[in-house]
């Protein structure tokens, strides 16, 4: 497969794969494409949704398909890929990693082979990229977690994982903005309301953000609810 | 000028065009399912397009008129009574104050669409239940229903029609155009084969979301996990399973499963008209030449 590779996935709607990786430096190109396109949108520009490793744009009349992959294809050229890194929000997040909000604590333990500690220690020590918001409205998907805390999804996902939970699976993190179905393993529990449908932009994180996770006690929990 | 939601039916709410802007927020586009319908209402009552129009699935709505009021009503899924008499799609209606609409069980398409002028008041996506006010900034205007025969009933309708779409009936086999999807080469030669022509059979558990689809299992010659990527509505996902679902108006941002093929824009609308139990054949809407953009092969 060529990279970067351009697909139509709707007459209204274009991607750009730049990889097939999860890594931040595909991250950097989608997220700097998406900075081109609103700073200097094209006429018949309506959106942008950054993925992982890809960027699919939105537009209507008078854009066309061809002369959108056309304005895609020129703007990939002539941007310079390495030198622009524009400087991201740090948001800090409260977690309580406390057992009972802990869900999969045990789980986590037995397949990782870390004790709770541990397991607080390696999700708390490292900045986490925002790759994409989705999912869910709101719900991030974060990463890239150390390779001794990465875990397999439940095979049977949980019907109902409560607003807030703080989960991991694979290589990637995230936090339930409601209560949700959910197969990834839950390992703590955040205060801050990650998606408020009535303050927009509604979601608390987008992509490009990095976080940091801080670890709080059950008492800061309940006091910062 | 106001209606009261008397019985919402299997599944009303207020639709437009979608809410666009805010997907990277994981936000869905969301908007009528079948948007042309939606579309044809509105312009037939001197709407912009993308006025609040009801949608209502298949049948059962019972909504009374408190007021004097002008309506269009497009799509299928049902056939509409007003006061017990069989009333017209596609064209528009005057009903007097007291007037009831009804909508009964038909054997064709699968929503309806009430536009007014002016538009319905109300959100993207609001609910309609029982005992729901519906109301619109504008009264008819004289004029407008000036070209209205008024029947004995207390309703009548204009000269103005909106040609009539082909809906899909339950009985027979609905023939939707695909357009290869971004990992249609992943999938083997089998599952191109019985996805090209074995029918499948709209599944009962589907919704505004996503159509699932029985039929052939779909497979893939490699099992390999997906980076996510944005999706949107027509974009037909195959799960580790080997089941179909094609991405409807409520679809998700962000999808993790191979895309075997995309539903051509053009029958949007009547896949929209399928309901469960439906069959359809997916055909392919484009011969397979080397796209001429950046080598990809579509």
């Amino acid at each position: 497969m060529h990279y970067p590779r351009i697909y139509p996935i709707h007459d209204y709607a274009l991607t750009i794969e730049f990889s097939n990786l999860i890594n931040e430096a595909s991250h950097q190109q989608v997220m700097q494409l998406k900075r081109e396109m609103e700073d200097n949108p094209f006429s018949g520009y309506v959106e942008s949704v950054p993925a992982y490793s890809s960027l699919t744009v939105y537009f209507t009349a008078p854009a066309t398909a061809e002369r959108v992959m056309q304005e895609m294809q020129s703007r990939m050229k002539s941007s310079n890929t390495s030198a622009v890194h524009t400087a991201s929000r740090k948001i800090e997040i409260p977690v309580c990693y406390d057992s009972s909000f802990a869900i999969d604590l045990e789980a986590v333990m037995e397949s990782t082979g870390l004790d709770h500690e541990a397991i607080v220690q390696m999700h708390t020590a490292n900045e986490f990229n925002v790759y994409m918001i989705g999912f869910l409205p709101g719900f991030a998907y974060m990463g890239t977690l150390p390779a001794a805390l990465e875990t397999a999804r439940k095979k049977t996902p949980s019907t109902k994982i409560p607003p807030g939970s703080v989960a991991i699976a694979g290589k990637q993190t995230g936090i339930y903005p409601a209560a949700s179905p959910g197969g990834w393993n839950v390992i703590g529990r955040t205060p801050v309301r990650m998606f408020d449908p009535e303050r927009p932009p509604y979601s608390y994180l987008q992509a490009g953000d990095r976080v940091q996770f801080n670890p709080i006690s059950l008492s800061a929990y309940e006091s910062l609810l | 000028m106001s209606v009261t939601i008397i019985k919402p039916g299997m599944h009303s709410t207020l639709q437009n065009l979608g809410r666009w802007g805010l997907q990277a927020f994981g936000i869905p586009i969301g908007g009528a399912m079948n948007t042309e319908s939606a579309m044809t209402a509105n312009r037939l009552c001197g709407n912009e397009d993308d006025a609040l129009v009801v949608e209502s699935t298949l049948h059962g709505l019972v909504m009374e008129f408190n007021d004097l009021t002008v309506l269009a009503i497009t799509g299928g899924g049902c056939r509409l009574l007003i006061n017990g008499e069989a009333a017209p799609f596609n064209r528009l209606i005057k009903v007097i104050a007291g007037s009831q609409l009804k909508t009964i069980p038909s054997e064709k398409g699968c929503r309806c669409y009430v536009a007014t002028p002016g538009g319905w008041k109300g959100n993207t996506g609001d609910v309609l239940s029982a005992s729901y006010i519906l109301s619109s900034e504008a009264t008819p205007s004289t004029d407008a229903a000036a070209a209205i025969v008024i029947g004995a009933s207390g309703f009548g309708t204009g000269n103005w029609k909106a040609p009539e779409k082909e809906l899909p009936d339950v009985h027979a086999t609905t023939t939707i155009e695909i357009i290869k999807g971004p990992e249609w080469d992943r999938f083997t030669e089998d599952a191109h084969h019985a996805f090209l022509n074995e029918p499948f059979t709209v599944s009962a558990n589907s919704d505004r979301m996503g159509y699932r689809l029985n039929g052939p299992s779909l497979h893939v010659i490699h099992t390999q996990e997906l980076i996510s990527t944005p999706v949107t509505r027509g974009i037909i996902q195959v799960t580790h399973e080997g089941d179909p679902i094609v991405l409807m108006a409520d679809a998700q941002t962000i999808g993790g499963y191979p895309r075997i093929a995309r539903v051509s824009s053009k029958d949007l609308p009547l896949l929209a008209q399928c309901r469960p139990g439906s069959r359809i054949k997916f055909a392919n809407f484009f011969v397979d030449i080397p796209h001429p953009f950046l080598g990809v092969r579509m």
